[in-house]
């Protein structure tokens, strides 16, 4: 090949990589992982007819109720301004684009472990998103709660933001199950019980009790599980169906919904494989 | 009164007494057995015909999806006379105490559940599928509801 034709080659393939390295997220990657990460269910009013990611849903915790905001690209109702730094920012470090911090009721906690790839693709679905001019609700925080400059103080005591580290002697599945538990399906946020000031409990990891709204969580560690096959487990997550004739709670219903009959059954059967290692946490007490 | 008679009147009034209160006072045991078998019935036809349907699992029928919404209408009137309080301690039995211990909130949850039902049995009538679907939605998150206060997770 002639030497011009040569550079021009190298030109060209470094161009390529360039514009690859600033390249769009993979916005149907996004969606799916959208699902994973049960984004619509905080997002969304809970009424029939309500628009997705448009806002409204509230969670009352024993610190007052929050409502989820609107996420459409909206530019003032929703996230229509935003850039993706600022949007990787919220999900890893938990501030605002101005700096002010989030409530962990936005559990950044455990999305600060979402890769920056699939924050990428996260962004790129959310850019897609048609824009839709619901106000969202302020939070109603029972006195001295309120407060976001507090929220430091909780970050630096129970907060430590960075994406996941795959455990070096654990198979493929077994990392794809934690990051799925651990990231994206935020899990812990509501199976693991938590201390006076709302922070989880690591060392009772998904061991259940109390959930956010009051109502009794399971305990997902094999205390529990060994009693269920991977088939019961794959039919529970995608239909709500439990062995005895039970059936899902309501909130856990809606996870289902929204979440867990929506992935893979690789992926579903690599969450089974993780929750089977974790070491088994005795039951919450009533 | 002659002796005979008096022990054949007592005797029989004994019986009476004892046949009423047989009628009356199931045992506690049984009476969860009731409860659960109600749960175990509305399960068929719930998880076995219509969350496959609005989950497209299995092809929508419009006749059988009215069948089980009927049966589910049935069913889910039939518990709640078996929840006394001697039902409480029963080990076999799910029912969390908030069931006895927050009654207004769990005549709330059946109110719903009936409302719930009821929209799926007149969706069912009407044939419009997505309105079917929608409302077998909506009975989950109904029935969802009581198993998230009032039974054991």
């Amino acid at each position: 090949m002639p030497a011009r034709a040569r550079q021009a080659l190298g030109l060209v393939l470094l161009a390529a990589g360039l514009a690859n390295a600033y390249a769009q997220g993979d916005a149907k990657r996004g969606e799916y992982l959208a699902q994973a990460g049960g984004c619509v269910g905080c997002h969304t009013e809970d009424r029939r007819g309500a628009v997705p990611f448009a806002g409204g849903r509230a969670l009352a915790t024993p610190f007052g109720t929050f409502y989820g905001p609107n996420i459409t690209s909206h530019p003032e109702a929703g996230i229509g301004r935003w850039t993706e730094a600022d949007f990787i920012r919220a999900m890893r470090e938990g501030v605002r684009p101005e700096g002010a911090n989030y409530f962990p009721a936005f559990p950044y906690p455990s999305f600060t472990k979402i890769s920056d790839a699939d924050l990428r693709d996260l962004w790129a679905y959310l850019r897609t998103l048609p824009p839709n001019g619901r106000a969202s609700r302020p939070h109603d925080l029972r006195f001295p709660f309120g407060f976001r400059l507090a929220v430091a103080g909780w970050k630096w005591l129970f907060f430590t933001p960075g994406p996941f580290v795959p455990a070096p002697h654990a198979s493929a599945e077994v990392n794809r199950g934690a990051y799925l538990v651990q990231a994206l399906g935020h899990c812990g946020e509501c199976h693991t019980p938590r201390n006076a000031l709302g922070a989880p409990r690591r060392d009772r990891f998904l061991a259940g009790g109390k959930g956010p709204e009051g109502k009794r969580v399971a305990n997902l560690t094999p205390t529990r599980l060994k009693k269920w096959s991977d088939d019961e487990l794959k039919e529970f997550l995608t239909t709500g169906q439990k062995p005895d004739d039970k059936m899902a709670g309501e909130a856990m219903g809606e996870v289902i919904s929204n979440t867990t009959s929506k992935l893979t059954p690789q992926d579903l059967a690599a969450i089974i494989a993780y929750l089977r290692t974790l070491p088994p946490l005795p039951e919450e007490p009533e | 009164m002659d002796k005979k008679l008096l022990s054949a009147c007592i005797a029989a009034a004994l019986c009476a007494t004892h046949a009423g209160a047989a009628l009356s006072q199931a045992k506690p045991e049984t009476l969860v057995k009731q409860r659960q078998a109600v749960m175990t019935l509305q399960g068929k036809y719930f998880y076995g015909t219509l969350k496959p349907m609005a989950q497209g699992k299995i092809p929508y029928d419009a006749a059988a999806a009215a069948r089980s919404a009927g049966y589910l209408d049935a069913l889910s009137k039939m518990p709640w006379d078996t929840f006394g309080e001697n039902t409480k301690d029963v080990k076999s039995s799910n029912a969390l105490p908030a069931v006895w211990t927050e009654p207004a909130k769990f005549k709330q949850a059946q109110d719903r559940l009936h409302t719930a039902v009821a929209e799926l049995v007149a969706a069912t009538k009407g044939g419009n599928e997505a309105t079917v679907k929608a409302a077998i939605g909506n009975l989950d998150k109904a029935c969802g509801n009581c198993h998230d206060t009032f039974t054991k997770p």
